[in-house]
């Protein structure tokens, strides 16, 4: 029976994780935005404005639950519902530390893969729900992009997948630093199996997963509908897309999803390419600090470290670069990135036969 | 009860029930996201019997491309259309749907017959298999045995579905193409 217990532990866990993610991460969105823009950000609300987004919330809890009445009732409640438990059971195979991972599944990286595409079911539901030409539209969008973006994502993934030789991302996690238990070459030709860190990252363990790795991003981005591919929310055009509709606490959960998606996917880049929860110390000589650093709460670290970077980076692009028209969004996918993952695939299978 | 019987009755009720739904309701809409559920239960269904890949490729195929894309299908095509589809008052029974009941009502005896039959609890070779240990354990790592068997024993099959796939792609551009200025 403590069994169970435990896993309801960890399932709210992972939900606390999630919702305090989101918190931490629209604070740092809005500051982040404002440093790019030469603003100031929140400011009034505690600290540096660091309470604005517990407001925030305080606020949307408050608020009214509107129904559209043209709207189907049902769909349209279910639907942030949908959106968000898609994106939080993915959180169940993510490894964040050495021996620590919430569900050890041999399949780890397919489940994922599987059950984000999910969301694209909640985000239609959404718009259809709402009975809005804006959220349909939106919708449509949306999916077309997801569906689109997992193509490249996916060869992406499998390029990886390949060299790993498992779909379990705890062992993914495990060969790419000092506790691997087979040989690991740094770029094809030197061993670095006792030195770890920096040299022994699937990035650098074969280099065209850089490629891979860069591709995969990209998709990414897409699939969590982020600038420069938000153009399913498209505020000057579309209002704010599928969530139009949404009030109060139903807002609350798209958000979160979309926040909670942004760490998944980051997490997910660096569990397959940056290493994951090894240390990017190598061992010089006597000095074994990639020994020292690898552990329980030292995995935890370098694991939301490494995340937390990308996802800054996420951020950073997002107040950078312009939004995508929806066919140059379509031709980038089709032209640039499917055939560039296709050949990451192909010498993926190359380096594993002739160069591991 | 165990819980794994326990697990059974309850996702092979979902299944059911949410495919009666899904058949029955006048919504349209409605049906394909019902139909979801069907198979989101049925891929429960695949796990309780250890075959977790076929549940997440059930998922992955299913949730994550066919009910997109009908979903697609559903929301380009008018309203009126679809107004006229949903409107449609028949009965359940009727002399049109001859054949149609006919098929179910044989296919249903055909797996009736089948349940009553098989005797599952004492099959020989479930038997064979259990006492020469040649069984899969929930922990087991199914993905090498998977790809190990489509590229030998399951060869001619798999070449003859992706030559299959290749020519829908292949018709799919085709169809979509823009028409050239002659």
């Amino acid at each position: 029976m403590n069994y169970y217990i435990t896993y309801f532990i960890v399932a709210i866990g992972l939900f606390s994780f999630s919702a305090f993610f989101a918190l931490a991460g629209v604070y740092a969105e809005r500051k982040i935005s404002a440093y790019i823009q030469d603003r100031l950000g929140p400011t009034e609300t505690g600290k540096f404005g660091s309470l604005q987004t517990l407001a925030d919330i305080l606020k949307m809890i408050q608020k009214e639950l509107i129904i559209p009445a043209a709207a189907d009732k049902w769909l349209f409640m279910l639907a942030p519902a949908v959106i968000f438990i898609a994106v939080y059971m993915g959180f169940a195979a993510l490894p964040w530390a050495p021996g620590l991972i919430p569900s050890k599944i041999n399949l780890g990286i397919y489940y994922i893969f599987a059950i984000i595409s999910v969301e694209t079911l909640g985000i239609l539901m959404a718009g259809w729900g709402s009975n809005n030409k804006y959220s349909i539209l939106g919708a449509m969008r949306s999916a077309a992009q997801i569906i689109s973006y997992e193509i490249p994502a996916g060869f992406a993934i499998i390029a990886v997948v390949m060299i790993a030789q498992t779909l379990n991302l705890q062992e993914v996690a495990m060969q790419q630093g000092i506790l691997a238990t087979e040989k690991i070459k740094f770029a094809g030709f030197w061993d670095v199996s006792k030195i770890g860190g920096l040299f022994s990252w699937n990035v650098f363990r074969a280099p065209h997963l850089i490629i891979a790795f860069v591709i995969y991003f990209i998709a990414s981005l897409a699939e969590s509908n982020r600038a420069p591919f938000d153009i399913p929310e498209a505020e000057s055009e579309l209002v704010a897309g599928f969530h139009t509709e949404f009030t109060g606490i139903r807002f609350a959960l798209v958000f979160l999803a979309e926040y909670s998606m942004m760490f998944l996917v980051s997490m997910i880049g660096v569990i397959l390419f940056l290493g994951a929860w090894n240390t990017p110390l190598p061992n010089i000589g006597s000095v074994h600090l990639a020994t020292w650093t690898t552990g329980m709460a030292w995995g935890i670290l370098w694991v939301t470290l490494k995340t937390l970077t990308l996802v800054a980076i996420q951020m950073w692009i997002r107040w950078t670069l312009p939004r995508f028209r929806v066919d140059q969004l379509m031709n980038l996918c089709w032209k640039v990135l499917t055939p560039l993952a296709f050949a990451c695939m192909l010498i993926s299978g190359i380096w594993r036969l002739w160069l591991m | 009860m165990s819980l794994v019987r326990v697990l059974f009755y309850f996702l092979s009720f979902i299944a059911i029930a949410s495919a009666l739904y899904a058949a029955s309701s006048k919504n349209l809409v409605r049906s394909i996201f019902v139909f979801f559920v069907t198979l989101f239960a049925l891929a429960g269904l695949y796990v309780l019997a250890l075959a977790d890949f076929v549940a997440v490729t059930q998922v992955v195929i299913y949730v994550g491309g066919i009910l997109v894309l009908i979903l697609f299908a559903f929301m380009l095509s008018g309203k009126e259309t679809l107004n006229i589809l949903q409107q449609q008052q028949e009965k359940l029974f009727s002399l049109k749907k001859l054949p149609a009941l006919l098929l179910a009502g044989v296919f249903f005896i055909v797996l009736i017959n089948v349940v009553l039959k098989a005797d599952v609890d004492n099959l020989q070779w479930v038997k064979d298999a259990i006492s020469f240990k040649n069984e899969i354990t929930p922990n087991a790592v199914m993905i090498d045995n998977i790809g190990i068997n489509l590229m030998t024993r399951y060869l001619l099959p798999f070449e003859a579905i992706s030559i299959l796939l290749l020519m829908a792609l292949i018709g799919a551009a085709h169809l979509s193409r823009k028409e050239g200025k002659v």
